[in-house]
């Protein structure tokens, strides 16, 4: 049989993002693939080396347009660390809250498009309907849908609304419900089971070298989680288990996300019964004169600390609903950071296409490549 | 009562004016004309003339009626740039629900007639943009979502975004926002189609 | 040999086994240690704390541009010692090159296309030299510090197109 290269992308259905898929075939058999990414590089870490540290939050936010909380808080850590800033813990509480808000938006996000891309049309539609009650709680707080530019060097910008714990207890009360019904829908489908179990397959010694991170490493049996392994923000407090599979497979994927939604909205109760009880600050005392506002208002001087702060180099990583993030910032003393980097697990997913889809068909590509779970802006930066 | 001048065209056609005869002069323009040609010429006549004035004539016809089912049924390109994408996918989920406007995305550029940059474009997809453009059929639109589009956004400085899609080819509708939230993009696609109603008729 | 069970024994054992692989040690909050390695020896060092040492992922690898030299920065995780390593390779302005990682951990291939695609920095030995993220023809390695940000109108939009 004659063998031939195929462009997947950069538009094509499948690709969920802006990116190619190059895949030689043999007939409906996957020979080799070269995925090509950069179509949407934005020069983010470029751009951080001329902005202040707070004025870089409307990049991270654009850098993964699914998940902009987790990104803000991860360069957040990074720079709290290279800055030296202490934060207060109910703004923590809010943050570990709206990250967990945050993975269930992503996760609801990535069902919707993932069954669509399966042929089943109605789950995309339950799944965007319930995806937007999530968002109209991040509107209630910080004011946006999807990029929220909410967290600050020291803390989040402003408080919790009033009355925001018993709306968000309702919208948790109603996609727990909803779970069932997902699950109902997807794995009652023999179309859904048939085209999902045993596909893609990456074992868990294949995830480890090719740096693999995130659900698609969960379904491969390793329960790796940086929220439990490298607690950061009060994960730590929280109580919550890493769901794993052992399938490997698509369908393992699948099962693994599905759980981390009830796992996320465990955390989110757990987080908002200790802010119904610990009314504080959420802002730093102190934050260096170059992150705060370069002349404060009247009254809030507190914000203002000294103008030199110590060199020094920050590394966050935090686990994004895609898998292990990495944020590393290098601080000169100046205004801006001297080098910021950012790790994306997509990217690596990405990368490692060669061990998960070679040997398969076609029409298996949309499967597997939804069961990553791209979004390219992180990918690209 | 009226007077016959006759008048041979230059294609050897004959066409007989009728002016008014009355007080006033003559008027300048005719008020009616009638093409009387000869049976063994008919044939000849009809490839040369008688065609580009019946493709006119259906086009007056037909051209508002094109028009009024195009302007109601545009079909976007599904294309997924950046975060405007996500909103644009908000757009067709349950609570905005996009296509009780007619408006239905296609993967295919040539089944579609209307593009919406709904994200950063950058300079290494710009030439993939551009044949994706030149492979949708007339008549198309073009609509820039969002801010990156429009003008380059908060990347704007950066090497290697574009700044504003409309270095590339011409759009029809800006939308502003960062991203524009669904009701903004419908909002979008409804000028749009009253822009094709005021310019096409 | 067993598997080692904590920082100070993996660098003991390290220190033993690979002699001359590291120059310095420092600590800094939030990684187990900070080793700066030559440039030579940074693959036999790579391969022992694969092998031995438990650092079985290769989560990132980043370089930076210091103008006067440039430095390359591995971050590694040890399912074991539940924490990152840090490696620091110190390489020359002119021409700088240091061996590839992507035979030791298939993660790096890409980091380290990204690193020369963007800060030009080769990689000896990698299986796939391409750019990455920019198109193949750019002449730029846009992360240098000298290569500056400019407002749009400033530039000729025909330089920019490759």
């Amino acid at each position: 049989m004659s063998e031939m290269w195929v462009n997947m992308g950069p538009q094509h259905p499948m690709t969920h993002g802006l990116w190619n898929l190059r895949v030689k075939i043999d007939g409906e058999l996957i020979v080799d693939v070269d995925p090509e990414i950069g179509y949407l590089h934005r020069g983010i870490e470029k751009i951080c080396e001329y902005r202040r540290y707070n004025e870089v939050v409307t990049l991270m936010d654009r850098s993964c347009y699914v998940a902009g909380l987790a990104w803000e808080q991860l360069y957040f850590i990074a720079a709290e660390q290279a800055l030296g800033v202490e934060v207060p813990e109910r703004a923590e509480y809010v943050r570990t809250m709206a990250q967990e808000l945050q993975r269930l938006a992503s996760h609801i996000m990535w069902y919707a498009a993932y069954v669509e891309d399966l042929g089943l049309m109605s789950p995309m539609l339950y799944g965007m309907r319930d995806r937007d009650l999530v968002l109209d709680l991040f509107q209630s707080f910080t004011g946006a849908r999807m990029t929220y530019e909410y967290m600050r060097v020291g803390g989040v910008r402003n408080d919790l609304p009033v009355g925001f714990s018993d709306r968000a207890r309702k919208v948790m009360d109603w996609i727990e419900k909803k779970l069932v019904e997902y699950e109902n829908l997807c794995e009652r489908s023999d179309i859904f089971r048939k085209r999902t179990v045993g596909v893609g397959i990456l074992k868990a010694k294949d995830c480890l070298n090719t740096g693999v991170t995130g659900p698609m490493l969960r379904a491969a049996g390793v329960a790796r989680d940086l929220r439990r392994d490298r607690p950061y923000s009060v994960y730590s407090e929280m109580d919550f288990v890493i769901p794993t599979h052992d399938g490997a497979d698509a369908y393992g994927r699948y099962r693994v996300r599905m759980e981390e939604m009830r796992q996320s909205i465990r955390i989110v109760r757990q987080s908002l019964d200790w802010l119904d009880r610990h009314p504080g600050r959420v802002m730093a005392e102190k934050v260096p004169r170059f992150v705060g506002t370069p002349s404060p208002p009247p009254g809030r001087e507190e914000y203002v600390l000294a103008r030199d702060f110590p060199k020094g180099r920050g590394l966050a990583a935090m686990e994004e609903p895609h898998g292990e993030a990495v944020a590393y910032i290098v601080n000169e003393g100046n205004e801006h950071p001297y080098r910021a980097k950012l790790r994306s697990p997509v990217f690596v997913n990405i990368s490692a296409a060669k061990h998960y889809m070679i040997g398969y068909r076609v029409s298996d590509i949309p499967v597997i490549m939804g069961s990553v779970d791209v979004c390219l802006g992180e990918a690209d930066r | 009562m009226t007077d016959t001048t006759a008048s041979t065209h230059s294609a050897g056609t004959t066409v007989v004016t009728h002016l008014h005869k009355g007080d006033s002069p003559a008027p300048e323009v005719p008020t009616e004309q009638i093409l009387a040609v000869s049976a063994k010429e008919f044939i000849p006549l009809w490839k040369e003339n008688l065609q580009g004035l019946v493709n006119k004539g259906m086009d007056t016809l037909t051209q508002p009626l094109f028009n009024w089912a195009g302007r109601n049924s545009l079909f976007p390109l599904h294309l997924g740039l950046a975060c405007c994408a996500i909103e644009f996918a908000a757009g067709f989920g349950a609570r905005w629900d996009a296509e009780r406007f007619g408006v239905v995305p296609r993967s295919s550029p040539r089944q579609c007639d209307l593009l919406i940059i709904n994200g950063t474009v950058t300079w290494k997809f710009s030439h993939k943009l551009i044949t994706l453009w030149e492979q949708m059929p007339e008549p198309k639109w073009a609509i820039a979502m969002g801010n990156c589009a429009t003008g380059g956004g908060p990347f704007r400085t950066a090497y290697s975004v574009v700044p504003g899609v409309d270095k590339l080819f011409p759009i029809d509708v800006y939308i502003a926002g960062c991203p524009p939230r669904p009701e903004a993009m419908l909002d979008g696609i409804l000028r749009l189609e009253r822009l094709i109603r005021e310019r096409h008729g | 040999m067993t598997a080692v069970s904590s920082w100070p024994e993996a660098l003991a054992r390290l220190k033993a086994e690979v002699p001359d692989a590291i120059t310095g040690e420092s600590a800094r909050p939030g990684v187990l240690a900070v080793l700066a390695v030559p440039a030579p020896s940074i693959r036999r060092l790579a391969t022992w704390l694969r092998d031995e040492g438990t650092f079985s992922h290769c989560s990132l690898v980043l370089g930076i541009d210091w103008i006067d030299h440039m430095e390359v920065v591995y971050h590694l995780w040890s399912d074991a010692l539940k924490g990152y390593l840090e490696l620091s390779v110190t390489l020359p302005a002119e021409d700088p090159h240091v061996d590839s990682l992507g035979g030791v951990w298939g993660g790096a291939i890409w980091h380290e296309r990204e690193t020369w695609d963007l800060l030009g920095i080769r990689f000896d030995g990698h299986p796939d030299p391409r750019r990455l993220l920019m198109p193949e023809g750019y002449k730029f390695h846009p992360l240098r510090k000298s290569f500056e940000l400019r407002e749009p109108e400033e530039l000729e939009v025909k330089s920019r197109h490759v």
